[in-house]
């Protein structure tokens, strides 16, 4: 059956993270992102609360929330600072790789850690060559002994200057393309592994993104995640699990746009009334909370679709398509609806356009989801 | 006709203002009754001439120097019932208002606290009206006869004009549930010291400037008025701009938003970037040379006219009637 | 040692206050019910003072409609509470402070404390009449408004602060006692995740409506009956303080401020 109302359990997760969101990150959002602060303070008040590791199972020491449950939060989340939460669910994003591909004794010994105190981790797939084409990556892995030998460079690492662990892709032989490509989780102070400097960025500044290079980086067998055949797989299988979230942080971008435009359409005054009750800005509203809740449906929708145990490539392809697209459109409406003042960096609404943006193009460029939607829908046409 | 009993609280030897306001009260629901005030403590009855009571009871002893609640809700009860009072007010400060549960309990009464509205209604009744929500709503409730206790909204009545008449002062035989009532050991007192002001976010009351007060030197008349009122600064950011005070102290759009309970707003036109800041809050009072300024939209109360002659005569209305 | 906190259901900060179909009370339609600011310090109190003394525990009470108070309960079993006890509110629900403190004690009889912490007012009726009330129905000290309670261990040893007018007064207990908490002052602490999960699932101990509406029944008599819940009128433009000299607009406004705005300090 088709229900929408949330359960008890649900509200007060979301409640939860809104009152997270409100209380400790907003008041900083604005600083964070004037001068692309990473603040560390907040991430870890996150961490202690339990709305880091929010995929890790509970036997862990994670969360292990449901992929709604993620989406409730991160929504919330998002409503008050993208880029924090960009930082903040980075983790759901690179243990996924170990949740998928790890032992149970890989499990204990990689997660542990997460779960005991604050730790951040990156997932290391896109290289300068190329992020869309993962199969054709060049960052090479040589087996020597018990070892294997990691050579290459990876960029825009969400939280690279600052992780302790990197989980990364590396092929043993090009040619293989995807079949070549092997999981590893990487602990930091292996020598040969190289963060480099924090890039700037347009939005989401405060989070950090860096490149990392491996320079003859020397990894234990132990540290192999799957057979090494299944790096590609188990590399796709990860964005399948943490695409849907991204349609819930375009959601809380589109949410926000929306609260800040209907709250100022109706203290400013043009023509004698306030500017929301001359009908082009209604429409505009109207238009916004439509697309809004569009966003919001077809990521639970595909949330849920998962969390019943379906693949749900169609379904997160299309929530994180669409709700990026539409935190896009609702995030540039609402400058507009601010006018002049919508443009100056004193209110919020154009650091939300900047901050949509980014989820056009990460975890998979929109480009990228509608080739993968094509694919599924004409594949029902065969 | 019904007697009223009034708790006099004494601070420093003086008979708080709040105790004064509660005379008032009482005399105002009294019907003509008897206004009879109930003096605690060592101390004698210094202060209590004046006030406006028909008669004072004084419950002394050496350990009534810090009387706790569960010892004067004891002593309220019986010298109401000594006083053959069917009300009890009690002044609306920090230790007033802590007694009303206790006194509803043992004496039996319908009760209310932060009351800034009452009058008598048939049967022996009393309506009452008290702020809730922190404001942003009023109740009106009616508290049954033939007992009540009520709590004032400090500084929500004007006290009495003080008459020369002497009061007679007759002392209240100790109950004997005194001694079974748990004592306060307080141990320590610390004055408060007049430091700088409350913050600007949790501040109940904020004064703010803007462009019209002119220059950073004369912005010390906005001030003045916010140490009177013991309010918060704030300033528009014309003021914050100019540099004439520090960024903090900006309300608005892209300052702080605040929502007190009283806002002041002197020589500051009303831009909507100003007003989306300051707009929540309770009371709002505007002190601006032009009439037609958009502030007076918004505002409750206002004053057109030259802040530099307004401000420091109302500095001055407020230091005299806070030091009464 | 063992700790009582009393919680009480209020509406959300951000609810939109509107008077019900008959102009009484808050319409609670749509109204969202959380733990009173207050009392999430009295809460933050209470597991201060555990933490300092290992083996305290602590049970959280409320009274009100099973669903509002449950909600709390389950918040503040979140932050950190061992225990919860909820007093089914009776059909007409009486929100009077009296009969609520009359269903208060009932609990805490049931489960005797040697400390009762409370908020110093609810952040919706902000009566502060129902912790001073619960303290003379049980016999026990109450320190009034306090900030800054400590435990020394022993029997005889509450320490605490509150702000009376003029200044700060230290006092000093023995247990039991009861105290109400002012807001904030202790920076409560926020729930964790895992501890909200588990929070859903913990048990609430519930004493039915019949049981408190005895409890109730003494205060009847004295209930205030509400006569009218009314917000403020919109804003229709300042009235205009009419005066000849500086010194009599300055006095009229602060009569006005006192007598009829009742916002001066
Ligand atoms: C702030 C930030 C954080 C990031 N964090 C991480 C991280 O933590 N880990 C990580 O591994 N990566 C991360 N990325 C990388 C991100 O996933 C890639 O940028 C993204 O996948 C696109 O890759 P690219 O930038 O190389 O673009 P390209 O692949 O070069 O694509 C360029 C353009 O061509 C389009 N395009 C490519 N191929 C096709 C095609 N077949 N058909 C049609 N159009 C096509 C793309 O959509 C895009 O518009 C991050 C990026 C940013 C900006
Ligand atoms: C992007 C942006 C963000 C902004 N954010 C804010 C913000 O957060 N907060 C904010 O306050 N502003 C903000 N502003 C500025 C806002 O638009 C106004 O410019 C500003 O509020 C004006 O300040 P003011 O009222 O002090 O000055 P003015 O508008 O110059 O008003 C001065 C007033 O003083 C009166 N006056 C002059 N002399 C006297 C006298 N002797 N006695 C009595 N009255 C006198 C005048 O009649 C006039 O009404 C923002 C503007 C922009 C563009």
């Amino acid at each position: 059956m088709v229900d929408f109302s949330l359960t008890e359990e649900q509200t007060s997760l979301r409640d939860m993270a809104r009152k997270f969101a409100k209380g400790e990150m907003a008041p900083h959002a604005a600083e964070c992102d004037r001068a692309g602060r990473f603040p560390e303070e907040i991430y870890r008040k996150a961490w202690e609360l339990g709305l880091m590791n929010l995929n890790v199972p509970t036997e862990f020491g994670g969360s292990g929330l449901g992929l709604f449950e993620q989406c409730l939060i991160v929504e919330e989340l998002s409503r008050a600072c993208a880029g924090m939460t960009t930082s903040i669910i980075a983790n759901c994003l690179a243990l996924e790789p170990i949740l998928l591909g790890g032992t149970d004794e890989q499990k204990h010994r990689l997660l542990d850690p997460f779960c005991a105190s604050y730790h951040l981790a990156s997932f290391c797939l896109t290289e300068p060559s190329g992020g869309s084409d993962a199969g054709s990556l060049k960052t090479r892995a040589r087996r020597d002994g018990d070892h294997y030998v990691l050579d290459g460079e990876k960029c825009f690492i969400t939280n690279g200057p600052f992780a302790s662990l990197y989980t990364v892709f590396a092929t043993l032989d090009p040619s293989l393309r995807h079949k070549g490509i092997v999981a590893f989780a990487v602990p930091r102070e292996t020598h040969g592994v190289v963060p480099g400097k924090e890039e700037e960025k347009m939005g989401h500044r405060a989070s950090a993104t860096s490149t990392v290079r491996f320079e003859g980086a020397r990894v234990p067998v132990a540290n192999r995640l799957g057979a090494e055949t299944e790096g590609f797989s188990i590399a796709m299988r990860t964005l399948d699990q943490t695409r849907t979230p991204i349609g819930a942080l375009a959601t809380g971008i589109a949410q926000a746009a929306l609260d800040h435009a209907a709250d100022y359409s109706k203290r400013r005054q043009t023509f004698g009334k306030p500017i929301s009750e001359h009908q082009a800005i209604q429409i505009k509203l109207a238009d916004m909370a439509q697309a809004l809740h569009a966003a919001r449906l077809l990521t639970w929708q595909a949330a849920w679709t998962i969390d019943h145990g379906q693949p749900g490539s169609l379904e997160s392809a299309m929530a994180k398509c669409f709700a990026s697209d539409a935190a896009m459109r609702v995030a540039d409406e609402a400058i507009q609806v601010f006018g002049g003042y919508g443009y100056m960096k004193d209110y919020p609404v154009e650091k939300l356009l900047r901050d949509a943006k980014l989820a056009q193009i990460y975890e998979g460029s929109n480009e990228i989801q509608r080739i993968v939607i094509a694919r599924e829908l004409l594949a029902r046409y065969a | 006709m019904t007697g009223v009993l009034v708790l006099l609280e004494r601070h420093a030897g003086a008979i708080a203002a709040a105790s004064c306001e509660a005379v008032g009260v009482a005399r105002s629901i009294a019907n003509g009754g008897p206004v009879v005030g109930l003096l605690v403590g060592p101390g004698g009855a210094a202060g209590a001439t004046g006030l406006g009571v028909d008669r004072v009871l004084l419950a002394e002893s050496p350990n009534l120097d810090h009387p706790s609640g569960a010892q004067l809700a004891v002593l309220l009860a019986a010298a109401a019932d000594a006083a053959s009072s069917t009300t009890i007010v009690v002044p609306g400060t920090a230790r007033g208002r802590d007694l009303v549960g206790r006194v509803a309990v043992r004496w039996n009464a319908s009760a209310a606290t932060n009351v800034t509205e009452v009058a008598t209604s048939g049967s022996g009744a009393l309506r009452v009206t008290r702020p809730v929500f922190g404001g942003r709503a009023t109740e009106e409730l009616e508290l049954p006869g033939p007992r009540q206790v009520l709590a004032l909204k400090p500084h929500a009545f004007s006290p009495p004009a003080t008459s020369p008449a002497p009061t007679p002062v007759e002392p209240l035989a100790l109950p004997e549930g005194l001694a079974k009532a748990p004592a306060l050991d307080v141990r320590g007192f610390q004055p408060t010291v007049g430091g700088k002001g409350p913050e600007l976010g949790d501040a109940s009351i904020v004064v703010s400037g803007g462009r019209g007060v002119g220059t950073p030197e004369k912005f010390q008349v906005v001030e003045d008025l916010a140490e009177a009122f013991g309010a918060a600064v704030g300033a528009s950011r014309a003021v914050t701009d100019a540099g004439w005070r520090p960024a903090s102290y900006q309300v608005g759009q892209t300052g702080k938003a605040v929502s007190p309970q009283l806002y002041i707003a002197v020589g500051i036109s009303g831009a909507i970037q100003h007003i989306v800041g300051m707009v929540s809050s309770r009371v709002i009072v505007a002190i601006n040379s032009d009439p037609q300024a958009p502030i007076f939209r918004v505002a409750d109360y206002g004053i057109a006219g030259d802040l530099f002659a307004i401000v420091p005569a109302l500095t001055q209305a407020v230091r005299a009637a806070r030091s009464h | 040692m063992e700790i009582a906190v009393l919680v009480k259901p209020v509406p959300d900060a951000e609810t939109r206050l509107r008077p019900d179909a008959k102009g009484l009370a808050l319409d609670p339609e749509g109204v969202k019910w959380v733990l009173a600011g207050y009392d999430e310090s009295a809460v933050e109190q209470a597991l201060l003072l555990k933490e300092a003394a290992p083996g305290t525990t602590v049970r959280a009470i409320s009274y009100g409609p099973v669903a509002r108070a449950e909600e709390v309960l389950r918040s503040a079993l979140a932050l950190g509470c061992d225990a919860a006890t909820s007093l089914e509110a009776p059909p007409e629900a009486p929100t009077d402070a009296v009969s609520v403190a009359r269903a208060l004690a009932l609990a805490l009889t049931k489960h005797p404390a040697s400390l009762v912490l409370c908020g110093k007012q609810a952040g919706d009726d902000e009566g502060g009449i129902v912790g001073p009330a619960v303290a003379e129905l049980l016999g026990l000290p109450d320190l009034g408004v306090a900030t800054n309670v400590r435990w020394d261990g022993g029997p005889g040893g509450l320490t605490m602060e509150r702000s009376v007018e003029g200044g700060l007064e230290q006092g000093r207990t023995a247990l039991p006692a009861l105290v109400a908490l002012q807001q904030a002052w202790n920076d409560p602490r926020t729930a964790k995740l895992p501890n909200i999960l588990k929070s859903r699932k913990a048990p609430i101990e519930r004493i039915p409506a019949a049981e408190v509406a005895a409890a109730m029944a003494p205060s009847a008599a004295t209930a205030p009956r509400r006569l009218g819940f009314r917000l403020p009128p919109p804003r229709t433009g300042a009235k205009m303080i009419e005066y000849k000299t500086p010194e009599e607009a300055a006095e009229k406004l602060v009569r006005i401020l006192r007598e009829e705005a009742k916002v001066f300090p």
